[in-house]
């Protein structure tokens, strides 16, 4: 969920609430004093009639209908039992209209001087309040709305504004990939706290670089280091063999010997080559047919690995041709396909294809689909094979990201396939 | 033939000079730059192996020394750091080859025949060992004066032995040099049987006398028997 949508949220229900409340205070209270001023209206015509009735004075004119009153005699029992003052809302006939119509009516009990009880019963039509309280009602839900409506609309532009430099920030993490080249935090902002998160976020991205460069050079620098120890080994046991003295045991052990030892040279090569690769110590490009490169490669590693009994189809489904570095694009190809022979089921297919845009290298699966997060990873194995270095695909990977292209790992009708495609967009010619 | 060692490395140094010597070139060593440039100054060789990365300079300046005494040795450059640009820097200043470490022995007896050779300009642009001769430009072979048909991989691993002459080739380095580096992940060398059968058989058909001779459990050696 969205910051802002999540604050809005909170909004919502709490200014819901709290506005309803204070709206139903509102017409209530609003209600009441409409009442009271109308009793308070009432009350005073009450006492002038009565001060009339009890002075002698004549009486005004009773009026008929609504605004009308009434006197007449009760007994003193009734009396007893009803309060002296009662106000109450009725439908009280009116002769005129013949008609039934709210009102607002007092009833008043008094004692003449002769102490005989009467009743006084005013009223007032509260046709008038009803409408004032309907329209009251009415505004007070539709400013209720409109309010709520304008605070949700202001809190969001306002949340817009000053949330700019933090989507900012969130949009260049998302775009940031350490030991690429990154553009700079775009964010001048005054807000203190806004400002400690560019800085924080600055901070740990500096820190990532720094850690990715040192372990570029860490890896580099002991690949480096190694290179003259394997050479003497390997020269050593070179002059060792050319001892006519040996038995063919020992030359068979130093063959042995040997092949590690070179395992540990391909080792450290291809780690050499991974560390120039992401230094861009490859500059120099040019147009690379992907169909002649992955043909003569496909067929020497058929050659090479014939004793496999492999059933390799090459299927050229169009001319892709690509702008790179010319050795980059062979250790790519070969080692894609090196993998398919080397980790293909013995006596199984090789399908590879090249179609513009695309180049895709299948084998049948020894077991099922393999972990397509850490395929790409250095050292990944599924099952360990003997002088495979594990870093084949790492190679794969690094060579597609140095330029912008897409490597997927697909599982289909049991066969590893590895999809390379090479945007319209990327430097193909 | 006089060939310079300049290389920090004492066990490197020592087996390359073992090897060079067993050759019968005649081998001087120089461990630093300081001791490099001193023998220079003081020699002329036909080939120099130059280190890059030495105690007290770089093995670039050496050859810029060499080359401002317009020297007329053959310089094979010899790096670990295998970076294009010491390979284009070195090339560019005059030497005539690069070798990465690591390298194999019978490698770098190879580029040091084939950098002599071309500068020795005697004309000679073939390899020969025995009654067989091989031009690397026309890619052709003559066995006992008549040319020969060679596929072309079998032509390669002629090529590859008799630029190494009694060395002994493990199949891997042969497979590796032949072959290319795909072949680093390969467990069985089937391939380089079939191909060296062939190979065996019409040298011998041809009336070579001389013989890629298997070494048992490890691989092939040019000899004349």
């Amino acid at each position: 969920m969205k910051l802002v949508s999540r604050i809005l949220l909170h909004l919502v229900w709490t200014l819901s609430l709290l506005l309803a409340a204070w709206a139903v205070l509102f017409y209530l209270a609003m209600n009441d004093r409409i009442n009271a001023e109308m009793d308070d209206s009432l009350a005073l015509r009450a006492e002038t009639i009565l001060t009339r009735y009890l002075a002698g004075q004549p009486l005004p004119e009773a009026e008929s209908g609504a605004n009308g009153y009434l006197l007449r005699d009760i007994p003193e029992s009734y009396a007893a039992v009803r309060p002296k003052e009662l106000f109450s809302d009725e439908k009280i006939h009116i002769s005129e209209r013949d008609a039934r119509e709210p009102a607002r009516v007092l009833r008043t009990l008094f004692r003449d001087g002769a102490g005989a009880w009467h009743e006084l019963t005013m009223m007032t039509p509260s046709v008038g309040r009803r409408t004032l309280t309907q329209a009251l009602l009415r505004w007070v839900v539709a400013l209720y709305a409109i309010l709520l409506l304008l605070i949700l609309v202001v809190t969001v532009w306002v949340l817009r504004r000053t949330m700019r430099p933090l989507y900012a920030l969130l949009r260049w993490l998302d775009d940031y990939t350490v030991g690429a080249q990154n553009p700079p935090l775009a964010a001048d902002t005054t807000v203190e706290e806004f400002r400690r998160l560019n800085e924080a976020a600055q901070r740990y991205a500096a820190r990532a670089e720094s850690l990715f460069e040192r372990q570029k050079q860490f890896i580099g620098n002991a690949s480096h280091e190694m290179q003259t120890p394997l050479a003497v080994c390997r020269n050593r046991l070179e002059l060792l063999v050319d001892d006519p003295s040996l038995t063919e045991r020992q030359l068979g052990e130093i063959a042995k010997v040997q092949q590690t030892l070179g395992y540990l040279v391909r080792l450290n090569r291809s780690l050499l080559l991974l560390t120039k690769i992401e230094n861009g110590q490859f500059p120099e490009t040019e147009p690379v047919r992907m169909n002649d490169l992955v043909r003569t490669t496909f067929g020497e590693l058929g050659e090479i690995h014939a004793h496999r009994g492999m059933t390799c189809t090459f299927r050229d489904e169009g001319a892709l041709v690509v702008r790179m570095n010319a050795s980059l694009a062979g250790s790519l190809v070969a080692n894609l396909l090196k993998n398919a022979f080397v980790h293909g089921r013995a006596g199984g297919r090789i399908v590879v294809r090249v179609a513009p845009g695309i180049l895709e290298v299948a084998n049948d699966a020894a077991g099922g689909a393999l972990d397509a997060s850490r395929i790409f990873d250095r050292f990944y194995h599924d099952a360990r094979r003997e002088g495979s270095t594990g870093l084949g695909l790492a190679i794969v990977d690094a060579v597609c990201r140095l330029y912008g292209l897409q490597a997927a790992y697909l599982f289909e009708e049991g066969m590893h396939c590895f999809r390379i495609r090479f945007p319209e967009s990327a430097p193909s010619v | 033939m006089k060939i310079l060692i300049v290389e920090d490395e004492p066990s490197l140094r020592e087996i390359m000079a073992q090897t060079l010597r067993r050759e019968q070139y005649v081998v001087e060593l120089a461990a630093d730059y300081a001791s490099g440039l001193d023998k220079i100054a003081a020699y002329d060789y036909d080939c120099i192996l130059l280190d890059i990365m030495l105690p007290g300079g770089s093995g670039l300046r050496l050859l810029e020394e060499l080359k401002r005494r317009s020297s007329s040795a053959g310089v094979i450059i010899i790096s670990a750091r295998d970076s294009l640009d010491d390979k284009i820097g070195g090339l560019e200043l005059g030497a005539d080859d690069y070798l990465p470490k690591p390298f194999h022995l019978a490698e770098l007896s190879a580029r040091i025949r084939s950098v002599m050779r071309r500068h020795r300009q005697q004309g000679r642009r073939y390899l020969e060992a025995g009654n067989v001769r091989l031009w690397p430009e026309s890619r052709r072979v003559e066995i006992a004066g008549n040319d020969v048909e060679l596929l072309r991989k079998e032509y390669d691993i002629l090529h590859y032995f008799m630029a190494r002459p009694n060395h002994t080739i493990d199949k891997a380095a042969l497979a590796e040099g032949v072959w290319g580096d795909h072949i680093d992940q390969a467990d069985n060398f089937d391939f380089v049987y079939a191909q060296m059968k062939n190979l065996r058989r019409k040298l011998e058909q041809a009336g070579a006398d001389i013989e890629i001779r298997a070494v048992y459990g490890f691989g092939y050696k040019l000899v004349r028997p």
